[in-house]
């Protein structure tokens, strides 16, 4: 098997309550995969499990060969499996340029601080110009910029992002969607969370759909749903 | 008159470099875990007591017995927070249970202090004898030493939490736990470097004081006590606020023990803590949250 990631099986919640119920995906080397489904149906959870937030009551996560399972955050960042997580509170506290400088915390990423901070800068020009502003004083676009921009400082192998564009106006959202893709360009195999089905079938080469914590439908280019399909996947027959 | 005033002030700086020290600590660890730190006192009485022995008891020296009981302080505070704080960890009552549990731990190290070092007093002999005359009011140059250190050593932990990746790591924890270990900070190491940090400062107080004070189990408390004034005066948020509110306890507590004597001083400190809790309960010199 030549997967970067591969997710067998987990099961995973908080405390009494299961949300992933043996949840099984995977992404090959160079790959980019979007999730997409109702919320409150796993997405997160799932990406803070692989993250090692929660811990996986069953099953394994394995990345580029390695068993990640019980490993704990810093050791997954480290080994180059990257979240930028959604609601991007960040450090509120925290200057633009420190938390990013801050980012590049493991030790494989403390050697390109440099170099990525000014690929994050390319990539977000309002960041930079944002330099000594605190983090919560930023409009949530840019505090979703930041969040992204924290991540790439942490020299990603593979990058989830959840939602980064929730939220945000339909201006923004493009600015966003464009950096995204951008980032796809450079070659960094991505997973994203996301509503907008269009905007991930434009960028992901597949999509799952998950629904009460499993892969309910896989979508590759060959049976790429159109707009009706996508209505009745989100809101059933009676959308149709 | 004035020459009364002159000495109120200066023993107050003496105070207040005391209370600076001690509340800095509490507000490395509440900043960073969210917990109130109540064994804290007892740390420095900890540091107080290795100091002395290592100094008198061995022989080795001040310099050698201060060091030794600012570490022995550090990895006790390490230890309290492996064994009575991480356990709760996410918990919702999170904040009463390590009330429970640091108080626990300050009884644990007082009685354990009373049985190990028995109740006679002791003392540490002065890092420099003779007195030092400022303004007119003449103090040990111990408490000189003291006076002059205080503010190095929190310019020096300002400086880490400011500018170095650990201090940062500490700050960003302290706002944001999930998004910290995101972005590949161990968040548990973290815990630990602050209450070591913290547990240090306390010893080194200690270790201090028992030169200026008698060194017994319980004389961790009443620094312990200022140093919850201090901060619920200042806000725990930030260090420039706490040292802020420690120097101004410090000339309050000596000018009123001037006017009012040693008698009325704690009674009105009390009162005003009160009322600073009934009217800007994040301190006078905290921000709204």
């Amino acid at each position: 098997m030549d997967n970067l990631l591969t997710v067998s099986g987990v099961t995973a919640g908080y405390g009494p309550i299961t949300v992933l119920r043996g949840l099984s995906l995977h992404l090959g080397a160079g790959e980019c995969i979007g999730l997409f489904g109702p919320n409150g149906h796993g997405k997160t959870t799932l990406l803070q499990t692989i993250s090692g937030l929660i811990r996986p009551t069953s099953g394994s996560i394995e990345f580029d060969g390695r068993e990640l399972t019980r490993l704990r955050p810093p050791h997954i960042v480290e080994a180059g499996l990257v979240q930028s997580p959604q609601g991007n509170t960040l450090f509120g506290d925290m200057r633009v340029q420190e938390t990013l400088e801050l980012a590049a915390f493991s030790k494989h990423a403390r050697d390109d601080r440099q170099s990525n901070l000014e690929k994050v800068f390319a990539l977000f020009p309002r960041l930079e110009e944002r330099r000594p502003q605190k983090a919560r004083t930023l409009s949530g676009g840019e505090r979703q910029m930041l969040s992204i921009g924290c991540a790439l400082m942490c020299a990603p192998r593979l990058l989830m992002l959840d939602e980064p564009t929730l939220g945000l106006s339909p201006r923004l959202k493009e600015e966003l969607a464009q950096a995204v893709g951008s980032i796809a360009k450079e070659g960094i195999p991505l997973i994203v969370v996301e509503q907008d089905v269009e905007f991930l079938m434009a960028l992901a080469d597949r999509l799952y759909l998950i629904e009460h914590g499993e892969v309910v439908r896989e979508i590759d280019r060959a049976n790429a749903p159109d707009h009706d399909e996508v209505m009745r996947l989100y809101f059933g027959e009676a959308a149709g | 008159m004035i020459e009364t005033l002159l000495a109120a002030l200066v023993s107050g700086l003496v105070l207040g470099s005391l209370y600076a020290l001690m509340a800095s600590g509490l507000s490395v660890v509440w900043t960073t875990l969210g917990v109130f730190n109540f064994a804290h006192g007892a740390l420095m009485m900890v540091g107080a007591f290795v100091a002395w022995t290592v100094s008198e008891a061995a022989g080795l020296g001040l310099l050698t017995g201060i060091a030794a009981g600012t570490l022995v302080a550090a990895l006790l505070g390490v230890l309290i927070e492996r064994l009575l704080v991480r356990p709760f960890y996410g918990h919702r009552s999170m904040l009463l249970i390590t009330v429970m549990t640091t108080l626990a731990a300050m009884i644990i190290l007082e009685k354990g202090a009373q049985i190990i070092w028995g109740a006679r007093l002791k003392q540490l002999p002065r890092l420099i004898d003779g007195e030092v005359s400022i303004l007119g009011a003449t103090i040990s140059a111990h408490e000189a030493v003291l006076v002059g250190l205080a503010p190095l050593i929190l310019f020096a932990i300002w400086r880490f939490t400011l500018k170095t990746r650990t201090g940062r790591s500490l700050r960003a924890v302290g706002q944001n736990q999930n998004s910290a270990a995101l972005i590949g900070i161990d968040v548990p190491v973290a815990f630990a470097i602050a209450f070591g940090l913290s547990a240090a400062l306390a010893g080194l107080t200690g270790a201090l004081l028992g030169s200026i004070r008698f060194i017994t189990p319980v004389m961790g408390a009443e620094p312990l006590v200022k140093a919850m004034i201090v901060v619920i005066f200042g806000g725990l948020g930030s260090l420039g606020a706490t040292a802020g509110a420690a120097y101004l306890i410090g000339l309050i507590e000596a000018l009123l023990i001037v006017w009012l004597g040693l008698y009325w001083t704690p009674f009105v400190l009390f009162l005003m803590m009160i009322i600073v809790l009934v009217f800007r309960p994040n301190g006078i010199f905290g921000g709204k949250e």
